[in-house]
């Protein structure tokens, strides 16, 4: 496929109507903090984006309503992930926000602080809980609980809390310090939330009360019940949870698909307190999307893996550049589901399956993506940059995606099958002879070659020797000389350009005499004198040669160069005459 | 229009009727401005969102217009085409305060002008920049700034900033596609009689 057939599917058949641009929209996020909810029961869905800021100050919970800013809530700690889920069954319908960040879940209802969800705490070291007590009552210094602590971390099956590791971290001077700060308070040993998503309770309806997911930091899974937010079901991994998916009903069957940092996929079922599958990947995972009943892994190889729930690999895609984000693009009214991959090289790319079907050629590189119903616009794709850029855009309602591959690779007719003929024969005969006799071949076809260029070499000195090129190659006068023909007969008009090729010696002496056959042409004057040839001038010398045949023959015109006193030749030259046309036709 | 209404009482054309087309994105206001140009007395108390099309009727000093008001849903937008043949005027709305899918009904229009069925008639089209009431809506120069109307040099076209929950800028768009209309009822007695004449 061509350049500009690309371009083509780009710009001018865009699928794509460009809503809104804002480069200077200050929002630094990911994929798992954005989500579209009609969260005023109007009808109109907002943008909710968990604002990772700058990742140390100004963590916002932002909701956009249009082209601007709705509201926005100050967080206190980095989102790792945020959903909206409907917790109740109060009406109007407003689903509730659920921000994950740290050990907690925020939740937020209107837009105000509902409820704070915190990890339940994990069992402490009792050895490190000891010398902690012994720091309080002041019977070891900083020093030596430094040492006792990490006597502990090398050896413990428990590990240490975060109140010790920071402990560790710290130069000697602020030891004391830190020490009198925290001794009086008891150790506790917490985790992190490292991704959330939600599950329908009972009810397969869009509007259904969902109950929250949560993967963390020490390998396990929390399902959460929506109204009491008690834990209605724990599942351990055998690795920390990166991405997460959860499908069906939590009272009646459902799948969880968790991609962890050990690169590999496990798929959590029901019935099971145990992975059921697991699908381990070449290389880590970076971004997981369901499509309809199958998986679709974006890896850290530049490359897109479809499995099936059951952990089958089906395809593998090679991608352009590495993929920053990923995600789900499915119109529902249309019944299109797609996967939505932002690659490092500022484009988007949409696969069905395993083919490219659009691409999206954005201003920035996309770290995060979401497709929905946004206003009233149920095709909006929303996307914001690596450098803090909102982007919408909005499906065209004419829009079709091709089933077939756009990506630019050998065109069809390459793989259409030539008729071959069968192989004869001889040809099987022949390639045996040449199979057998191949050194005796090779032998003989060598003789031949050198004979040939043997004889080639004796006829290239003979010419040479009798000054029968047009080039002279004696040192005293070295001359150039071409022939030109023209007209269509019977009369020509030769032309002879003769050039002295020497650097300052002027040629002087020289005649030209024509050999040729009477019967068939005649020449005005068959022999004349050349004035002196001044080097590197170019010469034309013009006579006319008339054809006296009209039976369509034709033969050579030899013409020599003379020099007045030297029986040789200086140069020659043979001219193949044209057929008389003129002759012809009468 | 007096002069307007007693010329056309002469020439006996009075009341003639008009099909109009009233198309727009969902939520943008058609069936609320063609209730509010219907007599009071007839007019709904609710609105909801239409589906498929309304027909509707009212009449103003000199026209019977018939109304086809389309539903401006996704789903039923590729309706709209079907009735381009049998439509004399346009009424296209648009909701000034949605930014974000001006766009949208910029792509519309555009699919909308460049449709067999209208794009070489000269048919009048009536923009409505509505929900001027609203805080953060756009100007009706704005309006047609973003959809390029001023690209349209083939149709006799307008636009009008209006309210329609207030009824505020209609009258002014209806009395101008009744101009049109009447103008163009003019402009083919001109034909005839010039036709006579020779």
């Amino acid at each position: 496929m061509s350049g500009s057939e690309n371009k083509d599917i780009n710009e001018v058949n865009s699928k794509w109507l460009d809503a809104h641009y804002d480069p200077v929209a200050n929002l630094y996020t990911f994929s798992s903090c954005v989500a579209l909810a009609d969260l005023n029961g109007d009808g109109e869905s907002k943008l909710v984006v968990g604002d990772l800021g700058s990742g140390a100050s100004n963590m916002k919970l932002k909701v956009f309503k249009g082209t601007s800013l709705m509201t926005e809530n100050t967080l206190l700690d980095l989102p790792t992930g945020l959903v909206a889920f409907h917790m109740d069954q109060n009406e109007p319908r407003t689903p509730a926000i659920a921000v994950a960040s740290g050990p907690f879940i925020y939740v937020y209802k209107n837009l105000r602080p509902y409820f704070k969800f915190t990890l339940p705490p994990l069992e402490v070291n009792e050895l490190e809980q000891e010398v902690w007590s012994q720091a309080r009552e002041d019977k070891i210094d900083p020093m030596s609980l430094k040492e006792m602590l990490e006597g502990i971390r090398n050896k413990a099956q428990v590990p240490l809390s975060v109140r010790s590791l920071k402990f560790l971290m710290l130069e000697h001077q602020d030891m004391e310090s830190f020490v009198n700060m925290h001794k009086q308070q008891p150790i506790r040993r917490q985790t992190v939330i490292t991704c959330i998503g939600t599950l329908k309770k009972n009810m397969a309806d869009e509007d259904a009360v969902s109950c929250l997911v949560i993967g963390t930091e020490n390998m396990e899974i929390y399902v959460l019940d929506p109204e009491a937010f008690t834990i209605l079901s724990k599942i351990s991994l055998p690795s920390t949870p990166a991405f997460m998916d959860v499908t069906g009903q939590f009272d009646v069957e459902f799948r969880i698909t968790v991609a962890c940092r050990n690169g590999n996929i496990y798929i959590l079922r029901r019935d099971s307190k145990k992975p059921k599958y697991c699908i381990e990947l070449s290389s880590h995972a970076v971004g997981l999307v369901r499509v309809n009943k199958n998986i679709v892994v974006g890896c850290t190889q530049e490359t897109l893996h479809g499995c099936t729930q059951k952990g089958k690999k089906l395809w593998t895609t090679y991608l352009p550049a590495s993929i920053v984000t990923m995600g789900l693009m499915d119109h529902k009214s249309r019944g299109f589901q797609a996967v939505l991959v932002g690659l490092a090289n500022s484009e988007v790319h949409m696969y069905r399956d395993k083919n490219l079907v659009n691409i999206i050629k954005t201003q920035d590189v996309i770290t995060s993506i979401c497709f929905g119903k946004y206003g009233r616009e149920d095709g909006s794709l929303i996307m914001t940059t690596k450098g803090g850029g909102l982007i919408i855009k909005i499906l065209k309602r004419t829009a079709v995606f091709d089933e077939k591959d756009t990506t630019p690779g050998p065109p069809v007719a390459q793989s259409v099958k030539l008729n071959v003929p069968k192989k004869t024969k001889l040809y099987v005969d022949q390639t045996m002879r040449e199979r057998e006799n191949a050194v005796a071949m090779h032998r003989a076809f060598q003789m031949d070659l050198y004979r040939l260029r043997l004889t080639a070499a004796r006829a290239y000195v003979k010419a040479l020797e009798s000054n029968l090129t047009p080039m002279s190659s004696s040192a005293s006068e070295p001359l150039k000389m071409n022939a030109v023909v023209q007209g269509l007969g019977p009369s020509f008009k030769l032309t002879l350009n003769i050039q002295n090729t020497s650097v300052c010696r002027p040629s002087m002496n020289l005649a030209i005499s024509f050999w040729y056959d009477e019967k068939l042409y005649s020449l005005k004057t068959s022999f004349f004198k050349i004035p002196l040839l001044v080097p590197g001038l170019n010469y034309p010398i013009d006579t006319f040669v008339e054809c006296l045949s009209d039976k369509g023959i034709s033969d050579v015109i030899k013409v020599f160069v003379l020099q007045i006193g030297r029986s040789n030749p200086l140069l020659t030259a043979h001219i193949n005459m044209p057929v008389s046309e003129g002759m012809a036709l009468c | 229009m007096g002069l307007f209404d007693k010329l056309a009482g002469w020439l006996g054309i009075k009341k003639k009727e008009v099909h109009v087309l009233c198309l727009g994105l969902d939520n943008s206001g058609k069936t609320t401005i063609i209730n509010k140009l219907k007599p009071s007395n007839a007019q709904a108390q609710d609105i909801v969102p239409t589906i498929g099309f309304s027909i509707e009727k009212f009449k103003t000093s000199s026209l019977s217009f018939t109304v086809f008001d389309m539903s401006g849903q996704g789903r039923y937008r590729n309706l709209w085409e079907h009735y381009y043949k049998e439509g004399q005027a346009i009424i296209f709305v648009i909701d000034s305060c949605d930014k974000l899918r001006m766009v949208v009904a910029k792509e519309e229009l555009d699919t909308l002008l460049n449709h067999p069925d209208i794009k070489h008639r000269r048919m009048p089209i009536l923009f409505f920049a509505n929900k001027m009431d609203l805080r953060d809506a756009l100007s009706s120069v704005k309006v047609s700034q973003q959809l390029c109307l001023e690209s349209i040099k083939d149709k006799p076209w307008h636009i009008c900033a209006s309210d329609a929950l207030k009824g505020e800028g209609l009258q002014e768009g209806v009395d101008w596609l009744q101009g049109r209309q009447i103008y163009s009822i003019l402009q083919v007695l001109v034909n005839i009689e010039l036709y006579f004449l020779h």
